[in-house]
Parts: structure tokens; sequence; C-alpha cells
């Protein structure tokens, strides 16, 4: 496998194969962050396309000065938070029970091997199913580690709902994960 | 379950999660659908003149009716201001943020004294439009300034500190935590965070970090290793490695960062940075030494008036003249 510099670089040329392995080495990471802030699959099937589609033209301006896949992060992020801000396009997020394969989590259907695994989808779907500011908040403060002044930045709201939309957000899970 | 047990859960969460399908066919299409339109637009190249005239025409409006809000036209795409896309051109009133999004970009009047282009990704708001101050906060993003007026009218405010226009043209840019970079075309900015301030002339350039605020400025073709060692000193961890390393590798070309440095280091060291710099620019005359590294206003103001002039002839005659970056005079 190519150093990430070598192959940034490349990219940063114009190289479409060194791009394409780009994207196998960052689009898990990716898809799982679209996942869970989208909270749907197809959403964050999109979403993967916009953050890769917009990092081929955002390329040229990646200086090295944060790791690649820090910096790519970061525009996954706000790639999912501006479509959401400047379309509006959301729906309801818990989806209904004739498309139980939208529902986070059931696109893995592993069998539940034991308890642990079970929790873990489980937490996935309680995750999907909250409101879109609540789970935004969680999903980013909670798994990403982002800090609330800067989400509050991210998602444009004041420090103090992102800490209220935390506050929810995990009362509601446990309330959840608790029936 | 508990807070913690929460917390637990989620700490075991896989970061990474395999997409169901492979995505890859459908984003190779959508780049070189992309490439193609992207060439397409650029054979209208009618849209350049027509663009520039509407920006004229803004901009004569602005004047004619001395206004507390800016002309906005969009320039590629749709930006929004506040929850409005912008068609072809509106008006972004004090408090209206302006946010353009991958593919968009606009071009906003400032008053009478210049524009400020805001690149695609950028979140702007108009924070102040008035003929003694006109003030911009820029969330994230990069913007293109350009203004013709006295010094301290045009302010732009980052996450992590503010750049003060001195006349002149710049490029900012900053991410939403304040991490950022100022590049100086024309003129001069100085940009200030709490106490520490930083004066950046045409073609140099200055990181900017948050909390930090702004770092030594240095030239455009400084060596990779000095900007490195700037960069360790304002930002990093072991700063007296980085002096001694910023010492050695300083040209007479980057006096201005020296002299950034002589305010920056511990008053027993001023002497060992005051000295480097005089080799390497002489001081004008009424600079002592004792006034330097006092760090007494007058002294620090004529040493700059004299770098910033010989900086300043290098670079306007650069490929004209050969000037000896150590008196300015031609050689």
């Amino acid at each position: 496998m190519p150093p990430p510099g070598d192959l940034v670089a490349r990219a940063q040329a114009g190289d479409q194969t060194a791009f394409r392995e780009l994207y196998r080495q960052h689009a898990g990471r990716v898809y799982a962050l679209c996942l869970r802030l989208t909270g749907d699959a197809r959403d964050a099937e999109e979403r993967t396309q916009d953050v890769f589609v917009r990092l081929w033209d955002k390329l040229r301006s990646f200086r090295g000065e944060s790791a690649f896949s820090s910096w790519l992060h970061r525009l996954a992020v706000n790639v999912v938070l501006n479509e959401r801000r400047t379309t509006g396009r959301r729906e309801r997020r818990v989806m209904p029970a004739e498309d139980p394969d939208n529902v986070v989590g059931a696109q893995h259907p592993a069998p539940l091997q034991n308890s642990t695994e079970g929790l873990r989808i489980d937490l996935e779907r309680a995750i999907a199913e909250l409101p879109d500011g609540a789970r935004e908040v969680f999903v980013l403060y909670d798994i990403e580690g982002y800090g609330h002044g800067e989400i509050a930045q991210l998602v444009g709201i004041a420090e103090g709902t992102s800490k209220a939309q935390l506050f929810r957000a995990r009362r509601l899970l446990r309330e959840k994960l608790e029936r | 379950m508990n807070e913690q047990e929460l917390l637990d859960a989620v700490g075991r969460l896989p970061k990474s999660l395999e997409p169901p399908r492979d995505l890859w066919p459908d984003i190779a299409a959508r780049i070189a659908g992309q490439t193609r339109v992207g060439r397409s637009w650029q054979r209208r190249w009618y849209w350049v003149p027509l663009a520039a005239a509407a920006v004229w025409v803004a901009l004569m409006i602005g004047r004619a009716m001395g206004t507390t809000a800016y002309d906005v036209t969009a320039l590629a795409g749709r930006p929004l201001i506040g929850t409005t896309r912008l068609a072809a051109s509106g008006r972004l009133r004090v408090g209206d943020w302006l946010q353009t999004d991958d593919s968009s970009r606009a071009l906003i009047a400032v008053g009478r004294i210049g524009q400020v282009e805001v690149r695609p990704d950028t979140r702007v708001q108009l924070v102040v439009a008035s003929a003694n101050e006109h003030r911009l906060a820029l969330a994230r993003g990069t913007i293109d300034a350009k203004v013709d007026a006295v010094p301290r009218l045009f302010f732009v405010e980052t996450p992590a500190g503010t750049a003060i226009d001195l006349g002149c043209a710049y490029t900012l840019e900053t991410d939403s935590l304040g991490k950022g970079l100022l590049h100086v075309t024309g003129g001069e900015v100085e940009f200030q965070t709490g106490r520490r301030s930083s004066r950046v002339p045409l073609g140099a350039l200055m990181q900017i970090r948050p909390a930090a605020g702004p770092g030594m400025p240095y030239v455009e073709d400084a060596p990779a290793p000095l900007v490195r060692a700037l960069i360790a000193f304002d930002f990093e961890k072991g700063r007296a490695r980085a002096m001694r390393n910023i010492l050695a590798l300083a040209r007479p070309q980057d006096a201005l960062s020296l002299w950034h440095l002589l305010q920056r280091v511990a008053p027993a060291l001023r002497g060992v940075v005051y000295d480097r710099l005089a080799t390497l620019v002489p001081p004008p005359p009424g600079v002592t030494r004792r006034a330097a590294i006092a760090l007494e206003s007058r002294a620090l103001e004529g040493y700059w008036t004299k770098i910033q002039r010989i900086h300043f002839r290098i670079m306007v005659l650069r490929g004209v003249r050969d000037i000896d970056p150590r008196t300015g005079l031609a050689r």
C-alpha cells in the first residue's frame, strides 16, 4: 500500500487511480460518519458520494498542515451538515416496518453472536431514531469527539443549545435501550 | 442503563463501516461529469465581463445610496443570504450571514471602499457597515479582500482573531475553530488576537491558530525549514530549539520574521535575536540596541519602517532590479 502522503500528492496532481485508492482507504470511515449523522442508509450513501466528489474538487487546497484523515473527516462533517441546512431535506428517521433495510444497523445483517454485538446494533438503531438536532450533537460529541464550541459553529447553534441537545440525546438513548 | 454504561457502549462502536455496495462507480461518473460541465462553463467566457459589469453597477448603487448594507453579486452557483438563495444579486444587511457551498461564489461590495470575494464553502456575516467602520465575521472558509481606504477602516473577525486592513489586498482562510492562513498580496494587514498581533506586508504569509492567534509572518519564498521553525516556535513545544533554527536559517529578506521574534522571546533572549537581526539588516539611525531590546515603540517602529521599505522594494522591483535585501538599494 503506498504511503498516504504519496497517494494524496498523486491525487492532487489529477491521478484518478490514486484518488480511487484514497476512496478505498477512507470510504468506511466516511460512510460510518455519514450513516450516523443522517440516520439513514440511503442518505449516507449519497452523502458519502458527495464527500468524495467534493474531496476531488478541494484536494488541491490540502496543504498537509493536518493529517489527511482529519482533514477529510472535517470535510465530511461539513458536507453532511451543509446538505441538511441548505436543502432541509430531512425525513422522518424512524423507518417504516416495510422498509427494514434502511434502518441503521440492518445493512450488516450478521447474526447476533453475543450480547455486545446486539447492544451495538440496538445502539446504532437508537441513535438513528433520535431527533435530527440531538443526533447530530450526540454523534459529533460522544462518537467523534468534537467540543461544544466547535459543534455550535458547525451546526449553527448556540453552545448552550449543543449541551442541551447532548443531554436530551443521552436521556433518549438510555430510555430506548432500557425498553 | 446508566450514563456511564451508555458511554462505554458508545466507545465500543466501530469507527469504520463499509458501505453496503461499492460507491466508487457513481463517484467516478460524477467526477467525470463535473469535469465536462466545468469545461463547458469555462468556454462561456462572456460571463466574466458580465459579472464584472454587475459588480461595477452594484458598487455604483452602493456609493449613491450610502447605505448600511452591502450589495452582493453571485459569481457562481447560488449562495445563501440567511435562508434565501441568491439568484444574481442581493443585499447583505447587518447581522445577515452569507454562505456559499462547494460550487458557489459571491462578491460583496464593501461600501465605497472595496470588495470581498467569498470563495466556495465559506460562511461570512456582516457585523458593522458604517462610514467609520466596516466589519465582517468570517466563521469559516476563504475570502479575497481588496480595500482602498485609510488604515483601520475594514476589519474581518475570525474565530482566532481580527484582520485589520492597513490599505491592502489579501486572502484570508480559516476553519471554524480558527486555524487559518493569511496571505497578503498588496499593502499591509495587521492581525490581532488579544494583546498579540502580527503585521503582514504584501508578499508575506502568516499562519493563524485557535487561542494562539497570529503566528510570525514570513515571505512567500521563505525556505521551508524556516517556515517550520516559525510554526514550531509559535504553536508547538520546543521553542528554544525552534528559536535557534530561526536564527540560523533567517536570511536578510526574512528580517520581518525576526522583527516579530524579537517581541516574542523571553527578555533574556532578546539580545541574541536583536544581534542576528542587526547582522542581517542593520538598524536605521536612531535605533539603539538597548531601546530595541526594551521594546520601546519608537525603536521598534523605526526598525519596522526600514524592514518594510526594503521588503516593499524587493517585491515591487522583483524581476526588474536586483535589490540588496540588507539595504534596499539596487545592486
